[in-house]
C-alpha cells in the first residue's frame, strides 16, 4: 500500500463539490474580453449587463466527465514520457520567477537568455525532475514574445515536455505554432501533449481578458492546461480551509467547464497557488501551513472527480537556498507526494515565486527523491514471518551480510547524494568541510559538464526563429544564449 | 602458475568456498605461503579497499569479501604461524570498556579490520583493564582497540591507557566511540583515535606500518 494522506471525510469532499457547483449556477463567473463572443457562439448566455455567465450543474458535470483523467505527455521527439493520473507524482521546477539568484554572487538579479540555457542543462540532467518548465522570464527579449522565447530555448536545450504558459495576447497561438514545429502538426499535437500551459483565473470567480483567451486557445489547440487559482486566505478567499476550497474548486471546475466547451476532451490539471494573506506584513506564502492544507485538500477533491492534480508545492519564500529554504520545501514536497499530486511545479523556487535559483534546484532534486522514497508502496518483502531472520540477527550479531540484506539494501536503503551531508564531523573536515553551497555549486559544474542533448536540426532552429523575426518584421536582435 | 587474478576476483565478490579450494590449489602447487596471500588474498582485499573508497561498492560487500580472505586464511593460518614472525598476521585485541555494553561500532571496526587482513580478538564487551592486558600478551597483539559509547564508560579508557604504560606492555592503543575524539585521545595518553570503521583501519595500518619502520 502506498503512503497516502486524505484528511477530508468524503462526505465532506462531496459537500464542498456541491457548493461549488451551487456558487456557479447562482453566482457563476465574470468573463471578459473577446473570447466572450466565442463562448456565445458555443450556445453559452453571458448576462448582458453583469458579464457573469452562470453555469448549470449539468454544465459541469459534462464538462468533468470528458475531461480525461489521465494525461501522457510525450518528448520533442515524440516518445511518451510521463503519464500523469492516479497517485503518479511528478516534481518539476517552478515556473515563471522574475529573477534569479546570481550562483556566483548569491544576488538576485535579473535573468538573461543565456541563464535560461544553463537552466535548461542543468534541469535536463537531474534524475527526479520528471520534466521542465519556463522557470524564469528571460529580460534580454523583447517581452511580447518572452513566453514563446523561454520555450523554445527549453526546446532546444532538452527533449523533455515543458509546463509553460503564456502571458501575451497571442502568446498561446504563436507557442502552439512553436510546439507543432516538432510535431507533423496540429493533430498530431495534440494525441502526443509535448506541453501543459498554465491558466489562473482572476480570483474571485473571473476569467479577465488574457486568462479567458489563453483557456479558450489551449483548448483550441488541445494543450493541457493547469487550471491555478491564486487564492489569498483571509484577503481574496475565506480564510478558513473548507470555504476555501469551495472557492478554488468553484474557480477551476469553471474553467475546466469553459475548456471542454470549446474542445471536449481538453485534459486539464486540477491545480493551484493559493496562499495565506501575511495580515502584517502583507505578503502572501503558498508556503503558510494553511496553504498546505489547502493544497492537500484540493489533491483529494482532484482524486474524487478522477482529475489529474498540479499544485505550486516543494518551494519555498526564503530568499536564499537557507534552512528556511530547505524546511519549506522539504514539507512542500512531502506533502504533495503524499497527497498523490500528479506534477508539483516548485523545485527551484525561492522568494514568493519571484526568484529562481539553480543552487536550490539541485538541492531540491535530493528532496523529491526523499519524497519519491517515502510514497513508494509498503509491502512484505521476504521479512513477514520474522523469526528466522531474528535467529540470523541473534547468531550473527548483524545482518549485515544476510542473503536478506543483500537482496534488498540497494532498493530499500537510500543513499543520499552530495546534497545531503551524511558524513561524521571528522570525514566532513577530512574532505575540506564543503558548505552546502560548495556542493550544490559542484553539483552544477557537474550537471553542466555531463549535458549531452543532440541539438535541434538548423533548419528546425531557422523555422522557428522566423516565428519571432515574424512579429517584428524581421527586425528582432536574437539574444545570444 | 596459480590463476591469482581469479583469486582476487573472487576475493572481491565474496565467494568463500572458491577462494578456499583455490588457496589449497595454490600450496598443492607448492607456491611460497607468503606469495599466496599476498598476490592471492590481500591484492583481490586492496581493490575492495579501494572500490569502498570511491563508493563503488558498499559495507555488505566488502564484508563478504572479508569472509572470503577469511576463507583464505583458514588455510593459510597454520602455515603462516610456522613461518618466521614477519609473514604473520598482525593481531588486533579490542572490546569495549568496562561498565559499557554497545558492541555495534566496535564489531563494525572489527570486521572491517578483518577485511584488511588482521587478526582479531574481540573481548566483547564491559573488558576490563586485566583483560585487555591479558589478550595482548596471550595473542602477542600489536594494537589494542578500545569503544565506549557513554561519557561515563570513556574515562575508563584512561584506566586501561595507565595500566598498559604501569606494565610496560608494548601495543599500541586505539580508541572510539561517540563521546571521544582527538582531544581526549591525547589526553589519555593513547596511540590514536579513529571517527568511523574505514579511518580505524586506516589508523591501524599506520600504527603497525610506523612499528615495523621504527
Amino acid at each position: 500500500m502506498r503512503p497516502r494522506l486524505r484528511f477530508l471525510e468524503p462526505v465532506l469532499v462531496e459537500r464542498i463539490v456541491e457548493e461549488a457547483k451551487a456558487i456557479l449556477s447562482t453566482r457563476g463567473v465574470l468573463v471578459e474580453g473577446p473570447m466572450v463572443a466565442r463562448l456565445e457562439e458555443l450556445g453559452l448566455k453571458v448576462d448582458g449587463s453583469s458579464g457573469r455567465l452562470k453555469m448549470s450543474s449539468e454544465f459541469i458535470d459534462s464538462g468533468i466527465e470528458s475531461a480525461p483523467s489521465s494525461i501522457e505527455l510525450f518528448d520533442r521527439e515524440g516518445e511518451s514520457h510521463a503519464l500523469l493520473e492516479k497517485d503518479r507524482v511528478h516534481f518539476v521546477p517552478g515556473s515563471s520567477a522574475l529573477k534569479i539568484l546570481d550562483r556566483e554572487t548569491n544576488e538576485m538579479r535579473g535573468p538573461t537568455s543565456r541563464d535560461l540555457a544553463e537552466y535548461v542543462r542543468v534541469a535536463d540532467g537531474l534524475e527526479r525532475i520528471s520534466y521542465l518548465s519556463t522557470a524564469f522570464v528571460p529580460q534580454d527579449i523583447p517581452q511580447e514574445v518572452a513566453d514563446a522565447w523561454r520555450l523554445y530555448l527549453c526546446l532546444a536545450h532538452s527533449k523533455k515536455p515543458v509546463v509553460s504558459g503564456a502571458f501575451t495576447a497571442h502568446g498561446v497561438t504563436r507557442m502552439a505554432r512553436l510546439l507543432s514545429f516538432f510535431r507533423s502538426g496540429k493533430e498530431e499535437l495534440i494525441a502526443k501533449p509535448l506541453a501543459i500551459f498554465t491558466c489562473c483565473p482572476n480570483t474571485p470567480l473571473r476569467w479577465g481578458v488574457d486568462p479567458l483567451q489563453n483557456l479558450v486557445e489551449c483548448a483550441e489547440w488541445g494543450i493541457p492546461v493547469e487550471i491555478v487559482p491564486v487564492l489569498l486566505l483571509g484577503m481574496i478567499s475565506p480564510a478558513t480551509t473548507v470555504g476555501a476550497l469551495v472557492l478554488h474548486t468553484a474557480e477551476v471546475l469553471s474553467g475546466l467547464a469553459l475548456a471542454q466547451a470549446v474542445r471536449r476532451g481538453t485534459p486539464i490539471l486540477f491545480g493551484g497557488a493559493p496562499a495565506a494573506f501575511h495580515m502584517q506584513l502583507m505578503t502572501n506564502p503558498m508556503t503558510a501551513v494553511e496553504a498546505l492544507q489547502v493544497f492537500c485538500g484540493y489533491a483529494q477533491i482532484a482524486e474524487h472527480l478522477k482529475l489529474p492534480s498540479q499544485a505550486y508545492m516543494a518551494l519555498s519564500d526564503a530568499k536564499f537556498n537557507d534552512p528556511q529554504a530547505g524546511f519549506e520545501t522539504g514539507i512542500g514536497a512531502f506533502l504533495a507526494a503524499l497527497s498523490g499530486i500528479n506534477s508539483v511545479s516548485g523545485p527551484g523556487m525561492l522568494d514568493y515565486v519571484n526568484c529562481f535559483s539553480l543552487e536550490k534546484l539541485v538541492f531540491d532534486d535530493e528532496i523529491v527523491a526523499h519524497a519519491q522514497r517515502f510514497i513508494r508502496p509498503v509491502g512484505i518483502k521476504g521479512d513477514l514471518p520474522t523469526g528466522e531472520l531474528i535467529d540470523e540477527l541473534v547468531r550473527e550479531n548483524h545482518l549485515l551480510t544476510a542473503e536478506h540484506t543483500l537482496e534488498h539494501w540497494p532498493e530499500e536503503l537510500y543513499l543520499p547524494g552530495p546534497m545531503v551531508d551524511r558524513t561524521n564531523w571528522d570525514q566532513w573536515e577530512e574532505r575540506g568541510k564543503p558548505s552546502g553551497r560548495d556542493r550544490a555549486l559542484e553539483m552544477i559544474e557537474e550537471k553542466l559538464d555531463e549535458y549531452e542533448v543532440d541539438p535541434l536540426p538548423d533548419d528546425l532552429h531557422g523555422e522557428i526563429q522566423g516565428l519571432f523575426h515574424d512579429t517584428f518584421d524581421g527586425k528582432l536582435e536574437m539574444p545570444e544564449y | 602458475m596459480p590463476d591469482y587474478a581469479l583469486m582476487n576476483q573472487l576475493v572481491f565478490e565474496g565467494n568463500q568456498a572458491e577462494v578456499k579450494s583455490l588457496t589449497e590449489g595454490a600450496l598443492d602447487e607448492g607456491r611460497d605461503v607468503k606469495e599466496v596471500l599476498e598476490e592471492g588474498l590481500i591484492a583481490g582485499m586492496k581493490v575492495v579497499g579501494e572500490d569502498f573508497k570511491r563508493n563503488k561498492i558498499f559495507v555488505p560487500e566488502v564484508l563478504l569479501a572479508a569472509r572470503a580472505m577469511k576463507a583464505g586464511m583458514s588455510v593459510l593460518e597454520p602455515l603462516l604461524t610456522a613461518c618466521d614472525g614477519d609473514a604473520q598476521r598482525d593481531v588486533i585485541v579490542m572490546g569495549t570498556v568496562k561498565g559499557d555494553l554497545h558492541d555495534i561500532g566496535k564489531n563494525l571496526v572489527g570486521m572491517m579490520a578483518e577485511g584488511a587482513g588482521f587478526t582479531v580478538v574481540d573481548l566483547g564487551t564491559n573488558t576490563s583493564a586485566e583483560e585487555f592486558i591479558a589478550a595482548v600478551r596471550e595473542h602477542d597483539a600489536l594494537i589494542l582497540g578500545m569503544s565506549a559509547l557513554l561519557t561515563t564508560t570513556m574515562v575508563y579508557m584512561k584506566t586501561v591507557v595507565d595500566a598498559v604504560k604501569e606494565q610496560g606492555v608494548d601495543v599500541s592503543v586505539c580508541i572510539g566511540g561517540a563521546p571521544v575524539g582527538p582531544e581526549f585521545c591525547d589526553e589519555i595518553g593513547a596511540h590514536g583515535y579513529a571517527a568511523d570503521a574505514a579511518s580505524a583501519v586506516q589508523l591501524f595500518k599506520r600504527l603497525v606500518a610506523a612499528r615495523n619502520s621504527g
